[in-house]
């Protein structure tokens, strides 16, 4: 009898459980190993395992002062090009998106078309003329050449503008419209309107949509590969790639180390919003 | 005046006031795309914000600006680099080229035998100057510098209080004469030393003497080439030929193209060489077979594991279902360059665990290791299983919402019709479940053509066809592919052509959007009615 209910247990629920376990397992066991890895007391990757003898913060230590691997920098640069970038990208998107939503005007249904026509192709598909556009700037206006931060700050804001004013004008279509109605009837102009009423409303997508595109700019390689070539000036994704993989398995233990601090706190933040990013607003759309 | 009022115009002011700055700066190089651009915009933003009539435009253009100066100009851009020969060799515009032809000198050995006294001294920081006594009114004096160090350096000046009344030299406290036999223990340093007297001429150390002043000669140089402009005949100066322009973005110079040659509007000769050049067809038509399978098998493996997952744990009675959730999740968390970082040290075929677990299973069937990443077959599979394990996540969330939102009335009517699960599944969840989540299947088809994050960091495109005309490798997938022609080709940059793959992948995305559209359009069509 005891047997027999195993056997339903199992067919039931028992085989949900070990196909579920099965793929814990093979999410988790990457990410256990580099953790592990980082604080492992090992030299190099071929003495590593998932779980090491002892533990050591050295590689940690590794990544500070080392002039020509110059970690901290790289992860300061791409948190200043990533929250700027993301925060000009939202502010100005936000602005396109009220006029879309709010204002009627001619040409607005072509407009918005234009928009989502325009981001179905990934902005990094044009890099080589992006390169070739900067290579010229760069004469022109040094300070938003090839290789500053600055220029591809501007590629990037230019990148995902479409397509977030577009989800912000969704959600501001959700709000009732009868509010600046009201507001208006009492004399407000469209920016008090804005500022007041719209775009207070509209901040859980404003918020959403700035962790995306700074997870977005966080993750890029291609751009950052394309325009960056002073070590100094790198994002953390090309100094990582390019400088530590020079010697990969001997520098294994400073590449965990080096990917956990890089990698914790965007997965804290995309777990923080992961309601509202796999909802079913951005469906599909997410996560470059 | 309202303060807002106030800081429009002040913004604008700094505006306009950056744009002119940059108008005389583009016009000095001929940047001429540039300058419209400029003026374009900046027009726009003049009548947008001065004039009241155009509302809704105040609060579009700001974030039209970047979308037109960085994504629509780069695009079109793209269009025009894919008409054009710019590759190494072909990098500069024809007045650059001009300039830099120019600017070319050879050396005329016309004053050979003219010799002189030369002193050789050091200052404080062991820095060497030359005193040359040419002639009465040329005692000729600077630093000694070698040629990488020609363009900015001051020429030598003529210094009379370098010699006393008598004529002989008196050299002050400050320096230091070296005596003929120091001169000889530097005197591998000294050769490469001139003395610049001006931009064409120079004087170097000749011959060192032990006993009296070692002697210096003088060396001019010559413009190499001269360019006339309005015959637009460069002449070869050295050679006395008169060169004429090629048709390829060069001057030929006595059959001999010259370097650098510039850029040109070559027609469609980058589409042709794609389809007709055989040594670029081949590479290139095996990439793009491989980019297709690889977006395909992407979508389908990340897909049965979501699906998987979704059923396995879309039953209320299952326990930690949160938990399993979560843990999914995370995965998809982590930006992808970090885990595919990872699975280069886990997949690594002489020092990686998977290996280490595989062994008992080589041991047993007595089969070699597979070498990761060395060959075709085991690179391909190390892409897709690590762009399963990026993606599963996604198709996992996506399904179990999918499913979620089917009606569950559906699924007990056609038990009560007597359908079997395996038959309500097949006939009613999954078509339905395919009805609401193709569009993104598509989009992840889209995405995955184009992941060029993971192909370049996890392989780098490699391994290596061999034998290829360009550099390109068994899992590059068109973007890489193209990246490497632009970039880091080995073989020279190849803007022109890499523009012209870009303009291809351009259409092919062009096309699966609109198959996209099509398809969910039908299928919103047939199931619709449900």
């Amino acid at each position: 009898m005891e047997t027999y209910k195993l056997s339903t247990w199992f067919r039931e629920y028992g085989w949900r459980h070990l196909v579920g376990l099965t793929f814990v397992v093979f999410s988790m066991y990457p990410i256990l190993y580099v953790l592990s890895n980082s604080f492992a007391d090992f030299p190099n990757l071929e003495n590593s395992k998932l779980i090491p003898d002892s533990f050591t913060l050295k590689h940690y230590q590794s990544l500070y002062g080392d002039p020509l691997v110059p970690y901290f920098k790289w992860l300061f640069n791409t948190y200043k090009i990533a929250s700027l970038a993301g925060f000009f990208n939202v502010l100005l998107g936000t602005f396109a998106g009220y006029a879309f939503a709010r204002l009627k005007f001619r040409g607005r249904r072509v407009g918005l078309i234009t928009l989502v026509l325009i981001q179905m192709f990934p902005a990094f598909l044009a890099f080589v003329a992006i390169y070739l556009l900067f290579f010229q700037i760069s004469d022109i206006a040094p300070f938003m050449g090839l290789g500053t931060h600055f220029g591809l700050i501007c590629v990037y804001l230019g990148g995902s503008i479409g397509f977030n004013s577009w989800l912000i004008k969704g959600f501001m279509d959700t709000i009732p419209e009868s509010l600046d109605e009201a507001a208006k009837v009492d004399g407000a102009t469209d920016s008090q309107i804005f500022f007041r009423i719209v775009a207070p409303l509209a901040r859980p997508i404003i918020v959403v949509l700035f962790v995306l595109t700074f997870i977005g700019i966080y993750s890029d390689y291609i751009l950052a590969a394309v325009f960056l070539k002073d070590t100094n000036l790198y994002t953390v994704a090309l100094g990582i790639n390019v400088v530590f993989t020079d010697d990969f398995s001997n520098e294994w233990g400073s590449i965990a180390a080096a990917s956990v601090i890089a990698a914790t706190p965007i997965a804290v933040l995309f777990l923080f919003f992961q309601k509202q990013i796999t909802g079913g607003l951005t469906a599909g759309s997410i996560k470059g | 005046m309202k303060t807002s009022t106030i800081l429009k115009y002040i913004l604008l002011g700094i505006f306009n006031a950056l744009m002119f700055y940059v108008v005389p700066l583009a016009i000095s190089y001929e940047s001429w795309f540039f300058l419209l651009i400029i003026g374009i915009i900046t027009f726009l933003v003049n009548i947008t914000y001065i004039t009241n009539k155009l509302k809704p435009l105040k609060w579009i253009t700001p974030g039209f600006i970047f979308l037109i100066s960085f994504v629509l100009f780069p695009a079109g851009y793209n269009f025009y680099v894919s008409f054009t020969n710019w590759q190494t060799g072909h990098i500069l515009t024809k007045t650059q080229v001009i300039e830099r032809l120019e600017d070319l000198t050879y050396s005329t050995e016309e004053q050979k035998g003219v010799e002189f006294d030369l002193y050789v001294m050091q200052d404080s920081n062991l820095d060497f100057f030359f005193l040359a006594d040419f002639d009465q009114d040329n005692l000729l004096f600077g630093r000694a510098v070698t040629s990488d160090q020609f363009e900015d350096i001051e020429y030598a000046t003529h210094e009379p209080s370098f010699k006393d009344s008598n004529n002989n030299i008196t050299i002050p406290e400050s320096f230091y004469l070296l005596s003929g036999k120091e001169q000889i223990a530097n005197s591998s340093t000294l050769q490469d030393l001139s003395l610049l007297v001006d931009k064409n001429t120079r004087i170097k150390l000749y011959n060192i003497s032990v006993f009296g002043a070692s002697s210096g000669r003088i060396f001019s140089s010559q413009q190499k080439y001269t360019y006339d402009k309005d015959s637009e005949i460069l002449y070869d100066n050295r050679k006395n030929v008169a060169c004429t322009l090629g048709d390829r973005g060069n001057f030929i110079c006595g059959g001999e193209s010259v370097d650098p040659g510039w850029r040109i509007n070559v027609g469609t000769e980058n589409y042709q060489r794609i389809v007709d050049d055989q040594r670029f067809r081949g590479p290139l038509s095996t990439v793009a077979k491989w980019t297709f399978q690889f977006a395909f098998f992407s979508v389908v493996l990340a897909f049965i594991v979501g699906l998987l997952l979704a059923i396995t744990l879309n039953n209320e009675k299952v326990r930690f279902q949160k938990l399993y959730r979560s843990i999914y999740i995370i995965p998809y968390a982590i930006p992808a360059f970090i885990s595919i970082l990872v699975f280069r040290g886990l997949l690594n075929p002489d020092f990686g665990l998977v290996n280490d677990w595989l062994d008992p299973l080589y041991q047993l069937f007595n089969i070699e290791p597979i070498r990761w990443f060395r060959t075709e077959e085991s690179s391909k599979a190390a892409v897709l299983l690590v762009n399963t394990w990026l993606g599963f996540p996604y198709m996992f969330l996506i399904v179990t919402g999918a499913l979620q939102s089917i009606p569950n009335e559906l699924i007990e009517a056609s038990k009560v019709d007597g359908a079997t699960p395996r038959q309500s599944f097949f006939k009613i969840t999954f078509p339905l479940l395919l009805v609401s989540i193709s569009p993104l299947l598509i989009g992840a088809f889209a995405f995955n053509f184009n992941n060029f994050t993971l192909i370049f960091l996890l392989t780098g495109g490699g391994p290596p066809i061999v034998g290829a005309d360009v550099s390109v490798g068994y899992t590059d997938i068109l973007i890489s592919f193209t990246y490497n022609l632009a970039v880091s080709g080995g073989r020279g940059v190849q803007f022109g052509l890499a523009a012209a793959v870009t303009t291809l992948i351009f259409f092919l995305v062009l096309i699966i959007s609109a198959i996209s559209f099509r398809y969910s359009k039908r299928l919103e069509r047939v199931y619709g009615n449900i």
